[in-house]
């Protein structure tokens, strides 16, 4: 068990406490040519905001409120908490060639820029308009975000899984378990060790002593 | 019991009943016997793959007609994904099972589910290498991490419940005995025993193993006291000063909007 936990622990990308982290994940190949594993760049100050206060996910509408195209809403396509940057779809971008080779200059292409939380705020759904945003319980007990202005609540966006299922339409395959037997229980505590279970389950019987060892 | 379950845990209990005996009380059913061969077990067909990749101008069936069904090829349908699969750029897969999940099967489920899990590995592996070897990319390697964390989950919960008796029975934290020791150099660790079958004044290795400081090293002891002290004292500045930074910088910014 050792051997496969130290394995699996490789295989994860480790991060310094002081890495930078930029608009490509730390997996990826353009992050590790960005930052390799001696570069120490100066200190980016990130604002701290608690994992509870935080109300921006992917696939929320939001409004620009600095910046190029500030004034316009956009949908959030992605969220770097590391920074707490969040990425627009086709909103705050600067253009650049990709895919060069030779001679040939590349696809010209509008790339996003991050935005900073504090420059973007949620829309109100009932007058579209951009707003504060309060995290409250409701009678049921969930916790939804608010709207400080109307009071109306703010839904969580529905984003597709990047596996592309959709939980609702999933037929099971013939190496998959059905929820039923999933969930069934067989467990029954007791005061056998796991080892004398399966002793007693599959008829096994230990009739030999093992030799006398010594612990050191 | 859905044929689904009854048909992974059943091929499961025919490898268990030729080394173990166990009464199941589940009927028996044939499993999907892949009447296709697998020509890398010949030496004559080294070019075959999984992936369909390689035609070699021959088709599979003129391939397979030329060997003959042999005792020895049995059994390592196992190593292979089912044929639909076969040239496939992805492969469905549910998802991995949870801690939550496992924590409400006993014991016999969870020694049968290991092994289910061992050999979709063992599958999924096969299909990794084969996919190198082609210089093609794997068929859904997803399905390689969730059962890697599948097993580890499972892993953990069985642990869990040995820790549990053991706590009860015997009061005794670890599985494995311990102690605190000094090594050559000063340090402290936890070192773990292990087991041998002499005793340790007969152990000639063990006995060379120096669990014990002389005198001269404690002028090195006091420097790595100090140098420790040192590091907790920048460590306790370096934060102090984050801290200010950060104040001085989103304060006034939280102040100015």
């Amino acid at each position: 068990m050792r051997l496969t936990a130290l394995l699996a622990m490789a295989a994860r990308v480790k991060v310094p406490p002081d890495y930078r982290y930029g608009t490509s994940r730390p997996w990826t190949v353009g992050a590790q040519r960005m930052n390799p594993p001696g570069k120490k760049r100066r200190k980016v100050f990130v604002e701290p905001i608690q994992p509870e206060e935080w109300s921006l996910f992917k696939g929320d509408t939001v409004e620009v409120l600095a910046g190029k195209d500030s004034g316009k809403q956009g949908k959030i396509s992605q969220v770097i908490r590391a920074r707490n940057w969040v990425i627009l779809e086709g909103l705050n971008t600067h253009y650049r060639y990709i895919g060069k080779s030779g001679e040939y200059r590349g696809t010209y292409i509008a790339s996003e820029s991050p935005l900073l939380v504090r420059e973007v705020a949620l829309i109100d759904p009932s007058d579209r308009k951009p707003t504060q945003v309060e995290w409250r319980f409701t009678e049921e007990g969930e916790r939804v975000r608010v709207s400080l202005r109307s009071g109306r609540i703010l839904p969580k966006p529905v984003v597709q899984r990047r596996d592309g299922i959709v939980p609702e339409q999933w037929k099971d395959g013939p190496k998959d378990t059905s929820p039923d037997d999933a969930l069934e229980k067989t467990y029954s505590a007791s005061l056998k060790t796991f080892e004398e279970e399966i002793a007693e389950a599959t008829g096994v019987v230990e009739t030999r002593a093992g030799r006398r060892t010594f612990w050191y | 019991m859905a044929a689904t379950t009854a048909g992974r845990v059943l091929s499961l209990c025919r490898q268990f009943q030729k080394g173990l005996s166990i009464s199941t009380v589940l009927p028996l059913q044939p499993t999907k016997v892949l009447t296709s061969c697998k020509a890398q077990l010949s030496a004559f067909r080294p070019k075959f793959c999984l992936l369909h990749i390689n035609n070699m101008g021959t088709s599979l069936a003129q391939q397979c007609r030329a060997l003959h069904t042999s005792q020895w090829r049995r059994g390592l349908e196992a190593f292979f994904d089912e044929t639909p699969n076969w040239g496939e750029p992805t492969v469905k897969s549910g998802a991995p099972w949870t801690a939550k999940q496992l924590r409400t099967k006993s014991s016999e489920d969870l020694h049968k589910l290991w092994y289910v899990l061992l050999k979709e590995k063992n599958m999924l592996l096969t299909v990794e290498q084969e996919a190198k070897r082609q210089r093609v990319q794997m068929p859904s390697p997803e399905r390689l991490t969730k059962i890697e964390r599948s097993m580890k989950r499972l892993d953990t919960i069985v642990q869990e419940r040995e820790n549990a008796l053991r706590l009860l029975q015997t009061g005794q934290e670890r599985g494995r005995p311990g102690t605190w020791r000094k090594d050559f150099f000063g340090r402290t660790f936890w070192y773990r025993f292990k087991e041998y079958p002499i005793p340790w004044y007969l152990n000639r290795r063990y006995k060379r193993k120096r669990f014990f400081t002389l005198k001269y090293v404690d002028s090195f002891i006091r420097r790595r006291i100090e140098s420790h002290l040192h590091s907790t004292i920048l460590k306790k500045k370096a934060d102090l000063e984050n801290k200010r930074k950060l104040q001085e910088k989103f304060s006034k910014l939280s102040a100015t909007t």
